[in-house]
């Protein structure tokens, strides 16, 4: 099975200037409702391979979008 | 004696009513039509019905053989009542691309979020009913098309409106689920236990 983390947001304009970003560098994701697990906000998260975690953190922090961290899923 | 149904050349749901009203006459029809959306569409209905289905196709024709079965009808609205109707299957309603009203952007990113969790959660609808600008995430490069496909692998029924997609001019690009008309989307959302609008 795939594994994939997720990156959380402050707010839903955060993930959607997020997606944009991470597709334009090509990186696949997926947008998703914040699991419930990780929290009980109405919020979005972005999806993604977990192999690319690295590469999440360092293209969001490049373009200063704020992140609420990234989980394993 | 077999009755014939000549619906070359008619457009949807013409097939579908000729076909109706020939099955209020007589016990064995053959009904004759050039598209296959008018072959899946009449099947269909003889199929809810409870009549048994045998399709012979040729070219661009197809020939449906129609005999009315022995036992009761499969899911006849007809026939089910009124508190059968209550406790009827869960029909989930697709009238827009997006989620609520307000901003587009916002509308879009709900749906997905929608259709994402829809995999993850119960129950399960036994039908979902695009219509409107709802077929158009039943289309290539629908956001929610990888996910829609999740669910009908899990046999959840899909319903096109024919005449969204030809309005919209997508008819080529549906991408999931089936062009369905007026008939078939009336007779699901009164049979249903409970609509759900999104």
């Amino acid at each position: 099975m795939d594994e994939y983390s997720v990156v959380l947001f402050h707010s839903a304009s955060h993930a959607i200037r997020a997606e944009k970003v991470l597709l334009q560098v090509g990186i696949p994701n997926k947008m998703i409702p914040t699991p419930r697990q990780l929290s009980s906000d109405c919020g979005m998260a972005l999806r993604f391979d977990r192999a690319e975690k690295d590469n999440v953190a360092r293209t969001l922090a490049e373009h200063k979008v704020p992140i609420n961290g990234i989980h394993a899923l | 004696m077999t009755t014939t149904v000549d619906a070359r050349g008619l457009a949807c749901p013409q097939p579908v009513i000729l076909t109706r009203k020939a099955m209020q006459q007589s016990n064995q029809i053959q009904t004759l039509v050039d598209s296959e959306t008018s072959m899946t569409n009449v099947s269909r209905m003889a199929k809810k019905a409870g009549w048994q289905v045998n399709v012979v196709s040729a070219e661009d024709e197809y020939r449906i053989d129609l005999q009315k079965g022995d036992g009761a009808p499969a899911a006849s609205p007809q026939a089910v009542g009124k508190a059968e109707a209550i406790s009827g299957p869960l029909v989930l309603v697709v009238s827009s691309d997006v989620m609520g009203r307000g901003e587009a952007e916002l509308g879009n990113i709900l749906v997905r979020g929608f259709f994402h969790t829809l995999g993850e959660v119960e129950p399960l609808p036994q039908t979902i009913i695009f219509y409107n600008a709802g077929v158009k995430l039943a289309c290539e490069d629908s956001p929610v098309l990888d996910d829609l496909h999740d669910l009908e692998s899990q046999d959840i029924e899909m319903l096109v409106c024919g005449t969204c997609l030809g309005y919209f001019e997508l008819t080529e690009k549906l991408a999931v689920g089936l062009v369905s008309n007026m008939y078939d989307i009336a007779e699901t959302i009164l049979g249903a236990g409970k609509v759900v609008n999104l």
